[in-house]
């Protein structure tokens, strides 16, 4: 089993700029506003969710490991 | 009473201080219809993200759809060039809407995220540490000349892997790329001139990347070509637009920045305090402030209602950045230099999924001049008197002329 992982976007920071849903389909998705939602912190595989965090060009992803709370991005 | 607005955005009074001439067109007409250029003036922040927010109603396209001529009007013997300018801009991928943009902006997408940026940062304090040599020597400085210009300059050629010595002749040919934004006459005379300069300085070079890439820039978008992502004639127009995106634009946050410390010597005394600790906020401001870009265009794909008005499909539109940033309904006491701001949701990169690729090398570039340039120059002045400042023609870019300073 894949670990479980807690997403976060920060609205105040994101631009809309949709990256994370071409790296992460699954897991993110603009919503009306193009502000990036997590839809399903289990939609893609770790290494994809953390390719979106790396490629946000404002850095408003941080992704932790949703048990012992380690934080993996950034 | 509503009072005439100029529809002449080219004429010296809008070119000089386009914040007062914005904030009578945020309240009175902030989608305004401006006849004598057959086009849509966004002045609004709100109004700015939703256009940029939505590129199924806004097409980046213009360049190739606008069925209307080059505005202001050009000279009727230059249609041929103007054909020809317009062709090779419509090979940016700045110029594409999705799906293509999408593909070709992600070839070179990773090379520019911030991680991979930050290892930039030693060799850009390392060039702005001997640029500052170089003047401290000299004892005065023009800002744009001496500083705002080579920085940039030096960090998108070393990316590019292009040789030190051809700095000073790649700036040459990207001066005649900035009459872009400008009105003149005959200004499809040296664009055509600084395309076919830089096309024919690139083409071998990038011919030499597709055989044996390295790991620079231009290596990245000649593995975009092998991939079939990109023709030959894209790798060279994007390489054209990553050079001349790369530094036309820092330059001015460079510049500006400089500018509006030495005239609000109060938040430069703050600055000075704690350079460090201050960087980023003031970096952030100043790209508010005084953006070095001041508007980008649109063309509509469909009709579509924006702030009450009716946009027809193919007709164009510019959302003012040095409009939005100074908006009160977002910034309180937009008129108000505070380098401590926060928070501070600029638009000076733009918004939605043409967000500014290069933003955190901008970030970093403007950080790392402006703190290292206070920490050396405790007093810094201008040299001429701030009414002898002028500023490039251009709609574009918010570009000084020149900005003589001194730091006894
Ligand atoms: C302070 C400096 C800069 C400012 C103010 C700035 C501003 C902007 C703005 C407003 C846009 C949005 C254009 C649009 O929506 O059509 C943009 C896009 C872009 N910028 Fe910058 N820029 C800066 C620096 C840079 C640098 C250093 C690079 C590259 C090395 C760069 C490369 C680009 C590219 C390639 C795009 C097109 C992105 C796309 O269409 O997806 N910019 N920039
Ligand atoms: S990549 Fe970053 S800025 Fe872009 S939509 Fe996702 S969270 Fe927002």
């Amino acid at each position: 089993m894949p670990r479980k992982l807690k997403i976060t976007v920060d609205t105040n920071v994101c631009v809309g700029n949709a990256t994370c849903e071409i790296f992460a389909a699954n897991t993110f998705a603009l919503n009306e506003d193009r502000q990036s939602m997590v839809v399903n912190p289990d939609g893609d595989p770790e290494e994809k969710v953390l390719e979106a965090a790396e490629n946000c060009p404002v850095s408003a992803i941080t992704v932790a490991d949703a048990e012992t709370g380690e934080t993996l991005f950034p | 009473m509503v009072t005439a607005i100029n529809d002449d955005l080219f004429s010296p009074a809008v070119v000089n201080d386009p914040y007062t001439y914005f904030s009578q067109l945020r309240d009175e007409d902030p989608v305004h219809w401006n006849e004598k250029y057959e086009l849509w003036v966004v002045s609004r922040y709100a109004d700015l993200v939703w256009v940029t927010r939505h590129p199924e109603f806004f097409s980046s396209e213009w360049w190739k759809k606008d069925p209307r001529g080059p505005y202001p009007e050009i000279d009727e013997s230059d249609l041929g060039l103007y054909q020809y300018v317009r062709e090779f801009f419509s090979d940016w991928f700045i110029q594409h809407d999705r799906p293509e943009h999408t593909e070709m902006r992600m070839v070179v997408h990773s090379y520019f995220n911030p991680k991979a940026m930050e290892l930039w940062r030693p060799i850009v304090q390392k060039a702005v540490k001997s640029l500052l040599d170089e003047a401290e020597e000299r004892g005065s400085m023009d800002a744009m000349k001496d500083f705002a210009i080579p920085l940039p300059l030096l960090v998108i050629a070393q990316m590019m892997g292009m040789p030190n010595q051809d700095r000073a002749f790649i700036r040459e040919l990207a001066e005649k790329l900035l009459f872009l934004g400008r009105g003149e006459l005959n200004r499809m005379q040296p664009l055509t001139d600084g395309i076919k300069g830089l096309l024919e300085y690139l083409s071998p070079i990038v011919a030499e990347r597709v055989k044996n890439p390295g790991e620079d820039l231009l290596s990245v978008l000649a593995i975009g070509e092998k991939k079939g992502i990109y023709t030959r004639d894209e790798v060279l127009a994007n390489a054209v637009l990553l050079l001349l995106a790369g530094h036309e634009t820092t330059i001015n946050l460079i510049c500006n920045g400089t500018l509006a410390l030495i005239q609000h010597p109060d938040q430069l005394a703050s600055f000075r305090e704690d350079p460090t600790g201050r960087t980023v906020r003031a970096t952030e401001e100043c790209l508010r402030y005084d953006a070095p870009v001041r508007s980008i265009q649109r063309i509509a794909s469909e009709d579509v209602e924006l702030g009450g008005k009716m946009v027809r499909k193919d007709e164009r539109l510019r959302w003012f950045i040095s409009s939005a940033n100074r908006d009160p309904e977002v910034f309180p006491n937009p008129e108000t230099f505070d380098i401590a701001r926060y928070p501070n949701p600029h638009v000076a990169f733009g918004s939605g999924i043409h967000h500014c690729l290069g933003s955190t090398l901008a970030r970093l570039e403007g950080q790392e001049a402006l703190r290292l340039l206070v920490e050396r120059f405790p007093r810094l002045n201008l040299e001429v008197p701030a009414r002898d400042l002028s500023y490039q023609p251009s709609i574009t870019f918010r570009s000084l002329k020149s900005l003589p300073v001194s730091w006894n």
